[in-house]
């Protein structure tokens, strides 16, 4: 069993589907529980996320281990459901690069880490129009996740927590700010809650606070 | 304990002291050591940056007998760009803006540029540009190159032919996504060449390739490629080639250059490719971390930076700018961090150029 993790743990830190479809199917066979699975491949996706931010590892690679981790997902989500294994309620988090700013690399990673990290991510994209955010959060997303990669751009980030605000749904909204310009003093001035300097780092903030 | 006036990397002044500047040093030093698996910065350098930063002048600059070359780049932008991020709105034609760089900025060497500052938007003015730098060259006694970013990105849809590998990433289309990168990065290899050697037909001393890199490691690979086609057609063009960042970005992920990965070197590692590639200068380039102390992002920009100008056979002109080379990201870099991140790379770090 513990030669079977660290399989799982290696090849989704070697990032290669074929590879995750493998070790997964070789820790079915072992008697490994899709639970357990799963926590190996999320250990090797937050290894991966440690890697990729020392520049190590790169965003194709990131987007491979996701897609090895989706896959194994389509194999162990339906066992799961038969063994009638409880599986958490997600929470929605809605993710975008504001409007005006065309720079979604890092977000789309971001985005990217917290799928892996077990959150239900809408990324609307680039360029997003402000209403586009709030309408989202109106929809049940408990989280509003917003990049800038412009000094000019950063400040809609304040305009979406004054219009969330004005529709009396900043109390209920974790509000999170990242890319190059912002930092945590600009995340304090705008009223965020989260700042995250990289995506594994704004992945382990929005955990802790849902965990609160 | 007397206070120290400091920045911080997004350029706010901060007052802190003299241990904590060394304890900043130290921390950058070895976030950079770490990362390029490369050696810290001995205490007598970490001395020696403190002194730097703590002088209390506001404009620091080197002993005279030690100057090195100073380089602009990006043309008369410096002067008539009004987009906030570059330039004073000033207009001026391109000959007054290389004069006044040569004649009252004290500039070694200027470049000519054109408005959108990149390889392919050059192509179908290639005759006025070539006018002008034979114009200009008529007037001017300095070196004076033609520059242009090779901005790879401009070859992806919506703005090039190619597959834009951050959308076909989205849809988990990777493969698709690599073969786009090599297909741009082979085209604006192609580009390069007719440029720079039709710029190099009409007088111009050299190339700058401004940039290397924004695209990621395909546009690495593709500018190198360039400067070798530019290195066999003009065996004497001076060749610049600065860097976009401090590790090559992995965008393909797995493209190569004389059989390297490209994706993630650091400069010690991009200037023996860059020397191999043809290149007469290298342009190294050291990221600025908004939420770190000048202390800390200018430890960590010379030890980059000292340990390539180690293992350089080219001079070295490093990039100090706006957002790198230790200097705050902001739009308009203030003259004290300016300075001392400038000393320090002459005095501490040791290159050849700035």
């Amino acid at each position: 069993m513990v030669e079977n993790k660290k399989a799982l743990y290696d090849a989704m830190v070697a990032y290669k589907v074929p590879g995750i479809q493998a070790a997964v199917e070789d820790a079915r066979k072992a008697g490994m529980s899709p639970t357990e699975i799963i926590d190996a491949l999320g250990d090797g996706m937050a290894e991966v996320g440690v890697l990729f931010e020392r520049g190590k590892l790169f965003l194709p690679h990131v987007l491979s281990a996701a897609a090895g981790m989706k896959s194994a997902m389509e194999v162990l989500g339906p066992e799961m459901l038969k063994a009638g294994t409880k599986t958490e309620n997600k929470v929605s988090v809605v993710m975008g690069t504001v409007e005006g700013d065309v720079h979604d690399i890092g977000k789309s990673i971001c985005s990217t880490m917290l799928q892996c990290g077990g959150f239900d991510v809408h990324d609307l994209g680039r360029d997003v129009p402000k209403q586009d955010f709030i309408n989202e959060v109106k929809g049940g997303c408990k989280m509003c996740g917003m990049s800038a990669l412009m000094t000019t751009t950063m400040v809609i980030e304040k305009d979406v927590i004054q219009m969330l605000k004005d529709a009396k749904l900043r109390d209920s909204t974790i509000v999170m700010i990242g890319g190059a310009p912002a930092t945590q003093a600009w995340c304090d001035k705008i009223g965020a809650d989260i700042y995250g300097e990289t995506a594994s780092e704004t992945t382990r903030k929005a955990k802790e606070i849902n965990t609160r | 304990m007397s206070e120290i006036y400091t920045r911080m990397g997004d350029g706010s002044r901060v007052v802190t002291t003299r241990s904590k500047v060394i304890d900043d040093l130290n921390l950058g030093s070895a976030d950079a050591a770490d990362m390029g698996v490369i050696k810290a910065l001995s205490s007598d350098l970490i001395e020696q940056l403190a002194d730097i930063i703590c002088d209390k002048n506001r404009v620091v600059g080197v002993e005279p007998g030690h100057e090195v070359v100073l380089t602009y780049d990006i043309g008369q932008l410096d002067f008539t760009g009004d987009n906030g991020n570059s330039g004073n709105g000033i207009d001026m034609g391109r000959l007054e803006a290389a004069l006044l760089h040569e004649r009252a900025m004290g500039a070694d060497t200027f470049e000519l540029a054109h408005a959108d500052y990149s390889i392919k938007p050059v192509k179908p003015v290639i005759s006025n540009e070539m006018q002008t730098m034979e114009e200009i060259q008529n007037e001017i006694v300095a070196p004076f190159f033609y520059g242009a970013m090779p901005n790879m990105g401009l070859y992806y849809k919506p703005d090039g032919p190619y597959g834009n590998p951050a959308d076909l990433m989205r849809e988990f289309k990777i493969e698709e996504a690599m073969d786009q990168a090599e297909k741009a990065s082979e085209h604006m290899a192609r580009d390069i060449e007719f440029v720079s050697t039709r710029i190099m037909s009409a007088g111009s001393d050299g190339f700058n390739f401004d940039t290397t890199g924004s695209a990621g490691d395909a546009d690495v690979v593709g500018t190198f490629k360039g400067v070798e086609k530019l290195r066999k057609a003009c065996p004497d063009a001076d060749i610049l080639l600065g860097m976009a960042g401090e590790c090559v970005m992995g965008i393909h992920g797995s493209i190569e250059y004389d059989g390297k990965v490209v994706a993630g070197l650091f400069p010690h590692q991009q200037v023996k490719l860059a020397e191999k590639a043809g290149a007469d200068v290298f342009g190294p380039v050291v990221n600025t971390n908004t939420g770190k102390s000048l202390a800390w992002n200018l430890g960590r920009a010379v030890t980059f930076v000292r340990e390539c100008g180690k293992v350089a056979k080219i001079p070295i002109h490093v990039n100090m700018g706006m957002g790198v080379g230790g200097i705050p990201m902001c739009e308009t870099a203030p003259i004290d961090a300016v300075t001392r991140c400038s000393k320090a790379m002459v005095e501490v770090a040791g290159v050849d150029g700035v």
